[in-house]
């Protein structure tokens, strides 16, 4: 029967069409006309034909004369703003709510938008060099304790040019402290005050064309060429040049007037989101350390980075790399009978890291550069989401809990007229008056607190006003949130039957309850687990901070810069010990904190380099006042004694150095590093000299004279007093040059600092988290008191006391956090287990970390629901039910 | 005033209403106007034509005329008003006038 009216019809879907867009006046009459003359047509040609034309009409008549007007426009521009106004009323009757809704959103989206800033900071660096073909090249150990690391020999750069066509440019940079590469004393040639500056490094000429560097003054193409030549920054360039052009002055650095520096160039400051950051730049023409440095295969010091051609393919070029182990390395470990050279064989191979994963996508190749965590920026945007979700589901509940005072709303603008779909926008544009205001005090808190996020997370971050996309992302993000916010309470309102409502048989919001529960659950869940983190972060950085670490650290003050002191340095350091305040002061380059001199050389037992492996290890110069100033404790032998003769070809190990070497007693063993032997005096306990994310490694110290920095233990607690003290000397000795200095525990406590960020960042989120969370417990507390009000005055008549009204009122509540927290608790484990997995020396997870959150998040739901109950509770009954 | 003017397929339609009187819709008016021009008429464009002259004033319409071939939908059925059939008249007047004074050189030649 369907089937035959078909065959006699013009195709159904043209015909729906055309009714869904002609408007009423033309509709009928028109398809009125179509199907006669389809009819007339089938006759003639054929059903076939006839429908291809019917459905050639139907879009015939796509024409404007003939097409739907929207319902007039004035119409819908009323009915909005009649939206807003309602809008407006709702905010303005209930201040407390508003205040919950829009404060919680904006606290949620401040967050994510601080965020957002943070992790397109994080990804933007390097970004000019995506697909330029340049690498930074590193060595792999894919032995046990793999490693990588980015150091070469020093004429890597010659024979990456010579060796491989695949290299278009290679350049050196040595990044870290070593000769004049860190910090120097600086000063034009023409003055005599020195200033001291950080931020050197040595780098070929090359180097500049690879990275790209843009010049101010001088050449790309040749202003590190010419030997002795320096590259200021712009920065440094306008401190000491100010108004000139600088190059072919001349600088003297450290007060070494035979080597002076001729200024070949100044380039642009490094951006922030660059991995590298110099002021200067010393060429490394013609640079020799010490004779021979440039073709030995002894000393890895150098990075390389190139420029490969563009059809380079990586993995083959890495593979390909491998021949630079077997022609020149085992060459050279063969030619020293090293016996390693099997382990090199089998484990040592190159790879070739884009320069734009430098920062963020550091590998685990080790390096002396900042680096962010690609974890991190994980981690903290999901943060941000689940923040951002907290503040939405507070504005669905809310919502959702306050339906039944919008249940009659609902009811009598069905009955008037209203269809679900108008309903449904006017909650959702209600829902977006809330988003847009939420937007603007998010803005707001965030300018606020930009200064303080910024300390907190060690950038520089600024709201991009000037960006074209902000306030279109902005708006558009404030849109979504808004829909995403609204869409379920609009639904949820829209749906209200009028009859049931006018009749008031709607229940008051309880259906619902159960949703609402879990997300009062999923709130704390999430906040529960923040407070666990920040706990375990706390309780691990006051574990670095202050747990046995082998050296004494409070009370000693740095002195920086003290080896332009020269032959003055005994004197200087006498001069110290002399002073009432100070216990005592030793004089070195190495000290068990960053920012000092480290270094790695291969350790033999005498007469056993041909036949064992070396075992790794620090060597430190230090004076006989070493030990005793920075606290180590011998715990075999003694210290060295300067008027010894003899102990200048002394050795002190630490405990790490006997187990490797195998020492059961260590006093009077010979070992060395190949070239020079020494006698084992004494065995220093364990200290740890690096982050304690790895095992204190092995360790040894001879003596030596001079370095960079005095250190001095301060007898007293008047630090200051003592300071004033050590200043006078210092000019005494140094009238030109200032006098700095650093804390010891101040520069431990530094190399922490990404562990203190990270829980000063949780310790934030977690705040923000229960804020919003609270918020939202507070607002349903009040609205359930509110719904309850009749039955709890009756229960007060009938003689509950306030404690059972307040019982009754709470455990609802403290059992949703009681869930949280047994959901939260392993998921926070696992996830703090798998963070203090990068540290060697940790804290335990015990039980109290646990029991503290779940009793101060039960605590704190309880405070937020106790004003509510017990005002509820004390209120006077008889109000509340004359009202009636 | 805009849209008063009468364009040449408009002032077609518009006669045929006339010629087809108490019968003017659109298919009908499509037909007659075929017949009469012996051009290819486009559905669609009589029906544009129809809702513009409705709106200049110069055709009014009303639904009615329902029959089995059509689905049993209604036809809008239009006729002339008032001003539709002076704006015929002055049409007509002005092309007459016009004519006249055409020089009876050319129609000889």
């Amino acid at each position: 029967m369907e089937d035959l009216k078909q065959k006699e019809n013009p195709p159904k879907w043209a015909i729906r069409f055309f009714r869904c867009y002609c408007n009423d006046h033309l509709s009928d009459a028109v398809l009125g006309d179509m199907e006669e003359l389809y009819l007339r047509r089938k006759k003639k040609l054929g059903k076939r034909n006839a429908d291809l034309l019917f459905v050639w009409n139907v879009l015939c008549f796509l024409q404007p004369f003939a097409i739907k007007r929207k319902s007039s426009p004035q119409n819908s521009i009323a009915m909005f703003e009649n939206y807003l106004k309602i809008a407006w009323r709702t905010m303005t009757r209930q201040k407390m709510y508003t205040g919950i809704k829009v404060g919680g959103f904006a606290i949620g989206l401040a967050t994510c938008i601080l965020i957002f800033l943070f992790i397109r900071n994080e990804i933007s660096y390097d970004r000019q060099y995506a697909n330029q073909h340049i690498y930074r090249l590193y060595n792999v150990w894919r032995g046990p304790d793999g490693d990588k690391w980015t150091s070469f020999p020093a004429n890597i750069h010659t024979i990456l040019k010579n060796d491989y066509a695949e290299v278009e440019k290679a350049g050196r940079l040595i990044p870290y402290k070593w000769f004049n590469a860190g910090s120097n004393l600086i000063r034009r040639d023409d003055r005599v005050d020195n200033t001291y500056e950080e931020g050197f490094a040595y780098a070929d000429n090359e180097l500049l064309e690879i990275l790209g560097i843009e010049m101010v003054y001088g050449n790309q193409s040749d202003a590190l060429s010419k030997p002795g030549s320096i590259v200021l920054s712009k920065k440094m360039a306008d401190k000491y040049f100010p108004n000139e052009d600088p190059v072919g002055k001349i600088i003297i650095l450290n007060e070494e007037k035979t080597k002076p520096f001729v200024v070949g160039g100044v380039m642009k400051d490094f951006s922030t989101n660059s991995h590298i950051h110099y002021e200067f730049l010393i060429t490394l023409t013609n640079v020799e350390f010490w004779p021979g440095e440039q073709t030995s295969w002894c000393c890895w010091n150098y990075n390389a980075y190139v420029k490969l051609r563009p059809d380079t393919n990586i993995p083959a070029f890495e593979k390909k790399l491998t021949s630079i182990r077997e022609t020149y390395l085992v060459t050279y470990l063969d030619k020293q009978g090293d016996q390693s050279v099997t382990d090199v064989k089998k484990y040592h191979f190159f790879g070739a890291q884009p320069v734009e994963d430098i920062y963020l996508k550091s590998d685990r190749i080790a390096d002396e550069l900042q680096h962010g965590d690609v974890r991190y920026v994980w981690l903290f945007g999901g943060i941000a989401v689940f923040i951002l979700l907290l503040a939405c589901i507070n504005f669905i509940n809310l919502s959702t809990a306050k339906s039944a005072n919008r249940a009659k709303e609902v009811g009598l603008r069905k009955v008037v007229g209203s269809v679900r779909s108008y309903l449904v926008k006017q909650f959702l544009t209600e829902s977006l008056v809330y988003s847009f205001v939420s937007f603007a005090l998010a803005i707001v808190m965030v300018i606020l607190a930009m200064p303080f996020f910024n300390s907190l997370s060690g950038k520089q971050l600024s709201m991009p006003w000037a960006t074209w996309w902000l306030l279109p992302s902005l708006c558009l993000g404030a849109v979504i949130a808004g829909v995403i916010a609204g869409i379920y309470p609009a639904f949820y309102l829209s749906a209200f039957k009028p009859v049931d409502v006018l009749k008031g048989s709607v229940s008051r919001g309880s259906k619902s309850s159960g949703i609402r529960s879990a997300m009062v659950v999923f709130q704390f869940t999430t906040s529960i687990i923040l407070i666990i983190g920040t706990f375990i972060i706390y309780k691990q950085m006051n574990f670095i901070l202050n747990s046995k670490i082998g050296f004494d650290k409070e009370q000693v003050i740095m002195i920086q810069g003290a080896n332009t002191l020269e032959k003055q340095h005994d004197a200087f350091k006498n001069e110290l010990k002399q002073l009432a305040e100070v216990e005592n002061a030793t004089s070195n380059n190495y000290l068990p904190v960053y920012g000092t001199n480290r270094d790695n050389n291969g350790f033999w037992k005498e007469g056993k380099q041909k036949i064992d492996k070396p075992v790794y290890g620090q060597y430190w110069y230090v004076d006989e006042d070493y030990l005793s100033t920075l606290g180590m404790k011998l715990i075999e032998g003694r210290n060295f004694n300067e008027k010894l003769k003899s102990d200048s070809g002394s050795i002190i190990i630490n405990q790490a150095m006997a187990k490797a070497m195998g020492y059961k007693k260590s006093v009077g063993e010979r070992m060395g590093n190949g070239r020079i032997y020494y006698s084992v005096i004494g065995v220093v306990e364990n200290f740890h000299f690096e982050t304690m994310k790895g095992e204190i490694r092995p360790l040894c110290m001879v003596m030596g004279k001079g370095g960079n920095i005095v250190s001095v233990k301060v007898k007293s607690k008047n630090v200051a007093g003592a300071l004033q003290s050590i200043n006078q000397v210092w000019n005494k000795f140094m009238p030109h040059q200032p006098f700095r200095y650093t804390f010891l525990d101040e520069s431990y406590a530094r190399m922490y600092d990404d562990v203190d960020r990270m829980g000063k960042i949780f310790a934030t989120f977690a705040g923000l988290a229960i804020i919003v969370a609270c918020l939202g417990l507070f607002a349903l507390s009040a609205f359930m008191v509110e719904q309850r009000s009749k039955e709890i005055s009756i229960r007060l008549v009938m003689g509950a006391s306030v404690k059972n009204i307040f019982r009754l009122l709470t455990q609802n509540f403290v059992k949703l956090v009681l869930v949280s927290f047994v959901i939260a608790a392993p998921v926070s484990w696992y996830m703090m287990d798998k963070w203090l997995q990068d540290y060697k020396y940790k804290i335990a997870i015990t039980w109290d970390v646990f029991a503290i959150a779940g009793v101060m998040s039960v605590l704190i739901a309880l405070f937020t629901i106790s004003y509510q109950s017990i005002s509820a509770a004390l209120a006077n009954p008889a109000n509340r039910l004359r009202s009636e | 005033m805009k849209g008063t003017y009468l364009g040449e397929f408009e002032e077609l339609v518009l006669l045929t209403v006339g010629i087809l009187f108490d019968d003017a819709y659109g298919l009908a008016i499509a037909d007659e106007l075929e017949k009469q021009t012996e051009r290819n008429v486009m559905i669609s464009s009589v029906h544009k034509a129809l809702v513009r002259l409705e709106e200049k004033g110069y055709l009014k319409s009303h639904m009615g005329g329902a029959t089995q071939t059509r689905g049993g939908r209604d036809k809008r059925l239009y006729t002339l008003t008032q001003a539709g059939i002076k704006v015929l008249n002055q049409s007509k007047e002005l092309r007459n006038s016009m004519y006249k004074q055409v020089p009876k050189i050319v129609w000889g030649g």
